[in-house]
């Protein structure tokens, strides 16, 4: 004989019904490629904030034979002195910078070695920082060019417009894996939930005969399902973060926090790599298993309401 | 209190053959009905529309001073069903659960407190003869000890309409004596039961209104002629 009152209230047995093994499984399968996902949807958000913001914003101007003089109308100046003079002219707030002589040595040291005294005939290179939702004047590249012949202007923007589309694309598709993800995590709970109803007909129609509620039957099959999702996406989830821990390291010489370049395959400091995750990614992968839990849940909710239908 | 007007009942599409055909009748709150007829007449259909298992097709029909129709909310139609009790001629027991759950459950669907739950189950089960089965699985039950379970879970949350489809069958003799007292007892107290049964002797024992179904028409209302 076993206790009187066991605890199962109302012998629906849904851990029968609806097993452990398939569901959670699946789910579990899902988190982890969502959370892949995830992850590089913040990489690629994170470029495409990057490039649309600071990186489209700059300027570099070379000048040539710098400090040969020209004749200006406010007397004699060099051919950098008048360039900087038609930089004046940029929009309110624009920030102007002549690269000192240690400056260039060090911008140059990869290719020329230490050129402190290098014999070379190096330009003048002006960087220039315009203020956020400004343009580049169309005719300036024309003006500086009438006024000191051979300046060169290379427009950061143009490369920042395609790698930023570039990283929408890349966002778009991950924002389609993400949805085809929660499509099939839909999916999979659909068909456990369809299974698991069919196994439970007769003792549905008897709770529903003793006056059990729709949301009540529905709310007991949506917590089990909600319970296996969230546990599926738990497990996931942790199972992406050493491929995604590795896919950072990897990745951490085109980070915009500077890391150390690596030279081995497991990072070994650990804390300095953690503390380099975005933080949106960081709370979004936190959140994974609540969604596969509410996916889980909501479909379940659905279902079972739909089938009860069937009862009046 | 229970009312039909020209009841109707398909089983599928509304032009097959009714199952149930211009049904009429009225039984007063507190009132008791043998429900009689031979095989296949539709007592167990009739039995099942007034569970709410099934709506009419037609028809109106009224349960418990409430009017059950078509487009009746589904909550609405829930409490209601939760102020009946049925007992089965299968009995519907969950297998996996324990006498004692079972009896328990239209407790708990209405969130009853436990223990309040535990003190009413205990008293039921010993008053259908069953105080020392309590924790025993119904599937290992013998089916004159499901029975008196299916019983004891239709009447425990006391309901306003009893209803039982062949009570009897798998209960001793003196077993169906108690039950029939007691449900003479439930209606003396008001509560509404209807009995559909073949067990002849049983009606001799109780003289009540019956209503006679045969090929799902009504043909005969004791009730009316009293």
């Amino acid at each position: 004989m076993t206790r009187p009152f066991s605890g199962r209230k109302d012998g629906l047995s849904l851990s029968e019904a609806l097993p452990d093994r398939s569901l959670f499984a699946l789910v579990a399968m899902m988190g982890f490629l969502a959370a892949l996902t995830v992850a590089g949807a913040s990489g690629a958000r994170a470029l495409s904030a990057r490039w649309s913001g600071g990186a489209a914003q700059l300027l570099t101007i070379q000048v040539p034979d710098a400090d040969t003089a020209l004749t200006a109308q406010n007397g004699p100046t060099t051919r950098v002195q008048a360039v900087l003079a038609d930089l004046a002219s940029l929009p309110a707030g624009s920030e102007v910078h002549q690269l000192t002589q240690p400056e260039l040595s060090r911008l140059l040291e990869p290719w020329l070695g230490e050129t402190d005294n290098t014999a070379l005939p190096l330009p003048a290179i002006i960087r220039v920082k315009l203020p956020v939702d400004t343009s580049v004047p169309a005719t300036l590249e024309q003006t500086l060019n009438t006024h000191v012949p051979g300046t060169i202007v290379e427009h950061n923007a143009r490369w920042g417009e395609r790698l930023r589309a570039l990283a929408n694309s890349l966002l778009a598709c991950a924002g389609l894996a993400l949805l085809t993800v929660g499509g099939i995590a839909t999916m999979i709970t659909g068909l456990a939930t369809r299974t698991g109803l069919a196994t439970r007909k007769d003792i549905i129609k008897t709770l529903h005969g003793l006056g059990a509620s729709d949301s009540y039957i529905a709310g007991r099959f949506a917590w089990r399902t909600a319970t296996l999702g969230f546990g599926g996406g738990l497990t996931g989830t942790l199972g992406a973060c050493l491929p995604l821990l590795l896919l950072l390291q990897m990745a951490a010489p085109f980070a915009s926090t500077p890391l150390t370049a690596p030279d081995r395959l497991l990072p070994t400091n650990w804390q300095a790599l953690a503390a380099t995750i975005p933080q949106d990614m960081l709370v979004a992968l936190l959140l994974l298993p609540f969604a596969a839990a509410f996916i889980c849940w909501f479909t379940t909710q659905i279902m079972v309401r739909l089938w009860l239908l069937r009862l009046p | 209190m229970i009312r039909l007007d020209n009841v109707s009942w398909h089983r599928g599409k509304k032009d097959s053959a009714p199952v149930l055909a211009h049904v009429s009748f009225m039984v007063p709150q507190g009132g008791f009905r043998w429900l009689l007829g031979p095989s296949g007449a539709g007592k167990s259909s009739l039995l099942s529309l007034l569970h709410i298992e099934n709506l009419p097709s037609d028809g109106q029909m009224t349960i418990l001073g409430k009017t059950v129709a078509q487009e009746e909310k589904r909550s609405a139609l829930v409490r209601l069903r939760q102020r009946i009790g049925m007992v089965h001629q299968d009995y519907q027991l969950m297998p996996d659960l324990s006498v004692a759950d079972n009896v328990a459950l239209p407790l708990r669907l209405q969130k009853r407190p436990e223990d309040e739950i535990q003190d009413e189950v205990h008293a039921i089960l010993k008053w259908v003869g069953l105080g020392e089965r309590v924790g025993v699985p119904a599937a290992q039950l013998s089916g004159g000890e499901q029975q008196r379970t299916a019983i004891a879970r239709a009447i425990i949350h006391r309901p306003g309409l009893i209803l039982a489809d062949e009570p009897t069958n798998a209960l001793e003799e003196s077993q169906a004596c108690r039950l029939l007292d007691m449900f003479a007892e439930l209606s003396a107290m008001g509560t509404t039961v209807v009995v559909a049964t073949h067990n002849e002797s049983l009606i001799r024992r109780l003289e009540r209104p019956f209503l006679f179904l045969e090929r799902g028409r009504l043909v005969e209302d004791g009730g009316a002629q009293a």
